[in-house]
């Protein structure tokens, strides 16, 4: 292993790595604003410059990499002195509007400020603004926040694969913008937000909703497609707020779809069946339970079990099914034409996998079958689904629901049985390459919502016998 | 794509340029050029059109557009008066020229006469200081001027 | 004071200079690359070592040395980047070159894209020069016709492909790794360093970038021996003849050619160039183009070369000399050349795009005569702030000159602040 010296201290590192890497590990920040380890180095806010022995000049520790005996002062006078330029550079034409910014609380501008920046502002000229066009539904962009960066030109050209944010002008004018007000086009707008040190770039479903200090966040995973993104659910007073990504550098590094990233807006939906419901009308869960039984009875009855559920769920299913529903078929399903797990595949080239459920590739494990088309002597199904897994025409037959559901969807359902999102249960779920995570709840189940365990305790329960034929 | 605003003359020396360079991308300065040579400016339209040539995206086309100052982003008079202001042409009076030419012509530097025809604007150093001042006029230099030659030069233009 | 001695350039800089005909009757055209091409690559290196030629574009680092980094074993195409983007405020010996003597910067070019084993080359010449750009052309398609250029030059096998390719109005652009961005129809933004360009330049490739002034001297040294060459400069470590444009209060304005090292500048001011303007008596000596630090009336005493230079505190940068008699206010000048390099600072890191604009803003304070006590230390320590820590150099060319100025002329700006008026004017 090679050494190099770290404000006196002997630190060891992989031969490649840079200066602020090769610190982190040792505990020591260097602090920066365009350095991303997800991005190309461009070495422009100049903020993580340090000392390095035998160097005349302060070098950038995003841009060096670390040398055997090399001998760097991340805390020296020098590098102080640089530090406290920096920040007053960056701030004499920033807004400083901290008290209305939503990125108050987790701003890299804010914080090295309060760290590194000086008591006072020596500037008396005027500050520079700028007239902001509109970016799309996605991101709402305040350019009198920026610092330049360069962070989103490159995510967008380096990672979405598009160059649809730019630099326009240059020197002192430079503006970072799409070009004439055009809206974001990348499917992955939302990092635009995750990544800007500042608040310059924030995303418009978040904005104004909450000081990000009160945020609870719950670290899990993304049940939007396959792929299984590391994510953190951010919630107060049980409401979900956002979720942004959550770095795994063998899944999704540091991004999140849009898709993925907004998924949650279900779990807060206000046509969320959240009471047991008999024929359009609220009931409780007794009734209801013995509703479903009645309207199922003496029926031929599929059941069709969403590949949004977990891998805990769909074990107690495969026991508790063929005891109650006998002879039942018993299909899984989530994404339309896509009914077995061979048939997934990438979507793009960042992130998304065909199948838009989760846990497709687990439930294949544990033997549940695709469906492909409802068999012939079928006159009634259980569906039983989280929130994510997309219903299949089911012809009119006589429904039951156990699960999350929107009131739309289902005014054919003769009953419905409120259940749980991923964001109120925990379990396990398996992504495309066979890697097993953990889900985790983030916030309790809304109204009358109850998780699949509990309802499934109270169906063995109820008196009223099953309904298989 | 509906009709190519630019001209057969314009894609015929892209062609030409193109195995000169081991990326399209390359052909961007020279394109731009080449099209302003044509219009007189670079409207949104033209770029998007070059974008689509070089197979880049429109903002990319912006964004290296609006860094050079030679690429006039806005419609220009049919004489474009550049005239030089730094250091050595100062020394030698340019800010007189400016002044006279903002006068004459009743418009300030950045602006265009409202018959279109004539732009003024203050130009950084054009590399001709020891022939100061110096001014451009379109693509050609006026060297060692003063303000009687301005004069003249400008009564031949109108 | 001067032995008379034969020009390398200026001798030819005449309109019947630049046709292919004149070149090879009067100059020995191309017969330098045929040489060279014959000679393996490390004799031709060796031999642009021997001159002691250095880069004539401001840096001044020694252009054999330069060719020699270029990495042998690379299987990458490897390019040769003319730098003819002459854009330093006081300089103007490229655009003499160019437009009089193209062939001779060509056949400099043959020679060092054989020595570093490069088949494309590129003229990059900044977009104002158009006329200078046709004329090029011009030269390099008669070059081609005669088989100077292009395929199997001069039946040596060598293949090299020279294109002109015009900047559009950006200094930055005279930056090496802007000046490659820029060719490869990108925002001509300095990239970080390392790599360096003769590692990763032009398109990925290795890639040496030379002045106009430097590759059109090398078929001298090639011709006539780097030690010849060498013995032409009067100082250590400079050989060769230099070309210095004045500018400014002077009599004689214009480029001169004289050996490197030869003359001081109180003998390149008041001999070679006539004397001040209206024999007004002398302000400030700016020696290398408008980014170097300013001298006063008693510091032209020093050889105009690199080292004695740099010895007092300012740089030959690329020789653009520009004179300032007594009457002209200093803070109007300091002014305007900190409001240029805020024009072209790129904007890429941060206490450039900052420091210049914020500068800038003082300095318009203070000659307005809204100038505070304070903003005197205040300018010094925003110069401070940027020197030596930003991305590319041109942060200290915009520092250098305000922190000169202050500490030279301090006097000057106190009368504006104090008096808020020019005492000069």
């Amino acid at each position: 292993m090679s050494k190099c010296i770290i404000d006196g201290r002997e630190v060891e590192f992989t031969p490649g790595q840079n200066l602020i890497e090769v610190a982190k590990k040792a505990g020591i920040d260097i602090p920066f604003f365009c350095y991303h380890p997800g991005l190309s180095v461009v070495a422009q806010c100049r903020m993580c410059a340090v000392e390095i022995e035998k160097m005349p000049k302060l070098q950038t520790a995003c841009s060096t990499v670390a040398a055997e005996g090399m001998v760097v002062k991340t805390k020296s006078p020098r590098t102080a002195q640089n530090q406290k330029a920096v920040m007053e550079f960056l701030l004499i034409n920033h807004p400083l509007d901290c008290p209305i910014c939503d990125k108050s609380g987790e701003c890299d501008l804010q914080d090295n400020s309060y760290r590194h920046g000086d008591l006072y502002s020596r500037y008396t000229e005027e500050r520079r603004t700028y007239l902001d066009l509109d970016m799309g539904p996605v991101i709402q962009k305040n350019m009198n926040r920026c610092i330049h960066c360069t962070r989103c030109i490159r995510f967008g050209d380096e990672i979405a694969g598009i160059r649809e944010m730019v630099a326009l002008q240059r020197g002192n004018n430079t503006q970072i913008s799409t070009v004439d007000g055009r809206a974001l086009e990348t499917d992955y707008a939302g990092n635009y937000a995750d990544i800007c040190p500042t608040g310059s770039l924030t995303v418009k479903d978040f904005r104004f909703k909450k000081r990000v200090w009160f945020l609870k966040k719950t670290s899990t995973v993304c049940e939007g497609c396959s792929r299984g993104c590391n994510m953190e659910i951010h919630q107060d007073a049980n409401v979900i707020y956002r979720c942004i990504p959550r770095e795994n550098m063998q899944i999704n590094k540091y991004w999140l779809c849009d898709e993925g990233r907004f998924n949650f807006q279900y779990v807060n939906d206000e046509n969320r069946v959240v009471a047991p419901m008999v024929n359009h009308s609220v009931s409780d869960w007794g009734l209801s339970i013995d509703q479903a039984k009645k309207v199922l009875m003496g029926k031929k009855i599929a059941v069709l079990v969403g590949s949004d559920l977990t891998q805990e769920e769909g074990s107690h299913l495969l026991e508790f099914l063929p005891k109650h529903f006998p002879g039942s078929p018993i299909f899984h399903f989530g994404t339309p034409g896509l009914n077995t797990a061979e048939k997934d595949g990438d979507a793009d080239r960042i992130l998304k996998r065909k199948s838009k459920t989760s846990n497709l590739h687990g439930l294949e494990k544990l033997g549940f079958q695709g469906f492909d088309k409802m068999p012939k002597e079928i006159n009634a199904v259980l569906v039983i689904r989280g929130g994510r897994a997309i219903l299949p025409d089911l012809k009119g037959l006589v429904a039951v629901g156990l699960g999350v559901f929107m009131a739309p969807q289902v005014e054919e359902f003769s009953v419905i049985l409120p259940g749980t999102s991923f964001a109120e249960k925990d379990g396990t779920i398996v992504n495309y390459e066979g890697q097993a995570q953990r889900i985790r709840r983030a916030i309790l189940p809304p109204g009358q919502c109850k998780g699949l365990s509990e309802v499934l305790m109270m169906w063995v329960n109820s008196k009223s016998s099953s309904g298989a034929a | 794509m509906g009709t190519k605003i630019l001209s057969k003359k314009f894609y015929n020396e892209m062609i030409q340029l193109e195995p000169r360079y081991p990326t399209k991308v390359a052909l961007l300065l020279p394109a731009l050029h080449a099209a302003q040579d044509e219009f007189g400016w670079l409207s949104p339209e033209v770029m998007e059109e070059i974008g689509s040539y070089i197979g880049i995206h429109p903002a990319q086309v912006r964004e290296v557009a609006s860094f050079y100052t030679m690429y006039n982003l806005r419609p220009v008079g049919k004489y474009h008066l550049k005239i030089c202001t730094n250091v050595a042409c100062c020394l030698r009076g340019a800010d007189e020229l400016v002044s006279h030419c903002e006068k004459k012509l009743g418009i300030q530097c950045g602006e265009t006469t409202k018959d279109k025809k004539f732009t003024i604007m203050e130009e950084e150093c054009l590399g001709a200081c020891g022939t100061a001042p110096a001014m451009m006029l379109n693509n050609d230099y006026y060297e060692n001027l003063d303000v009687v030659q301005l004069d003249e030069l400008l009564e031949n233009l109108e | 004071m001067l032995d008379e001695f034969e020009t390398l350039f200026i001798q030819h800089f005449n309109d019947n200079a630049r046709s292919l005909a004149y070149y090879l009757e009067k100059m020995q055209g191309y017969t330098a690359s045929k040489k060279a091409l014959a000679m393996p690559q490390d004799e031709v290196i060796s031999e642009v070592k021997k001159s002691n030629l250095r880069g004539r574009g401001g840096a001044g680092f020694p252009t054999g040395m330069k060719w020699g980094f270029i990495p042998k074993n690379s299987t990458k195409p490897k390019y040769l980047v003319c730098n003819a983007d002459e854009s330093e405020p006081g300089t103007f010996k490229d655009r003499d070159i160019m437009r009089y003597t193209p062939h001779l910067l060509i056949d400099g070019m043959v020679i060092g894209a054989h020595a570093i084993g490069a088949n494309t080359g590129y003229i990059y010449i900044r977009g104002e020069y158009t006329r200078e750009a046709k004329l090029l052309q011009v030269a390099i398609d008669e070059a081609y016709s005669k088989g100077y250029l292009g395929k199997n030059i001069q039946g040596s096998k060598f293949d090299f492909d020279l294109t002109v390719h015009r900047g559009a109005g950006a200094y930055i652009c005279g930056e090496e790794t802007g000046l490659l961005n820029s060719l490869e129809g990108k925002r001509g933004e300095p990239r970080v360093k390392p790599p360096f360009p003769a590692q990763s330049g032009a398109f990925g490739g290795p890639t040496i970038v030379n002045n106009v002034e430097t590759l059109a001297g090398i078929p001298y040294i090639i011709n006539r021996g780097g030690e010849w060459f060498s013995k032409l400069g009067k100082i250590e470590k400079s050989g060769g003849t230099r070309l210095f444009c004045v500018s400014g209060h002077v009599k004689k304005p214009g480029v001169y050619e004289l050996p490197a090292g030869s003359v001081t500048l109180r003998q390149l001011v008041y001999g070679t160039c006539g004397g001040i303007l209206g024999d007004k008596k002398l302000k400030a000596v700016i020696p290398g183009g408008s980014s170097a630090p300013v001298l006063t009336a008693d510091e032209i005493d020093v050889i105009v070369d690199i080292e004695p230079l740099m010895k007092i505190g300012t740089m030959l940068g690329s020789a653009g000399i520009i004179v300032v008699s007594e009457d002209y206010c200093i803070v109007k000048l300091i002014r305007r050349i900190t409001r240029f390099y805020e024009h072209e600072s790129c904007g890429q890191c941060t206490p450039c795009r900052e420091g210049c604009r914020w500068m800038e803003d003082i300095l318009d304070r203070i000659e307005r005569g809204k100038g505070r006590e304070q903003d005197l230390a205040l300018l010094l320590e925003v110069a401070d702030n940027m020197s030596g820590k930003t991305l590319c150099a041109l942060g200290d060319a915009a520092a250098g000159p305000v922190i000169s100025f202050v500490k030279k002329f301090r006097a000057d700006f106190e009368a504006h602040i104090r008096g808020a008026k020019c005492p000069n004017v």
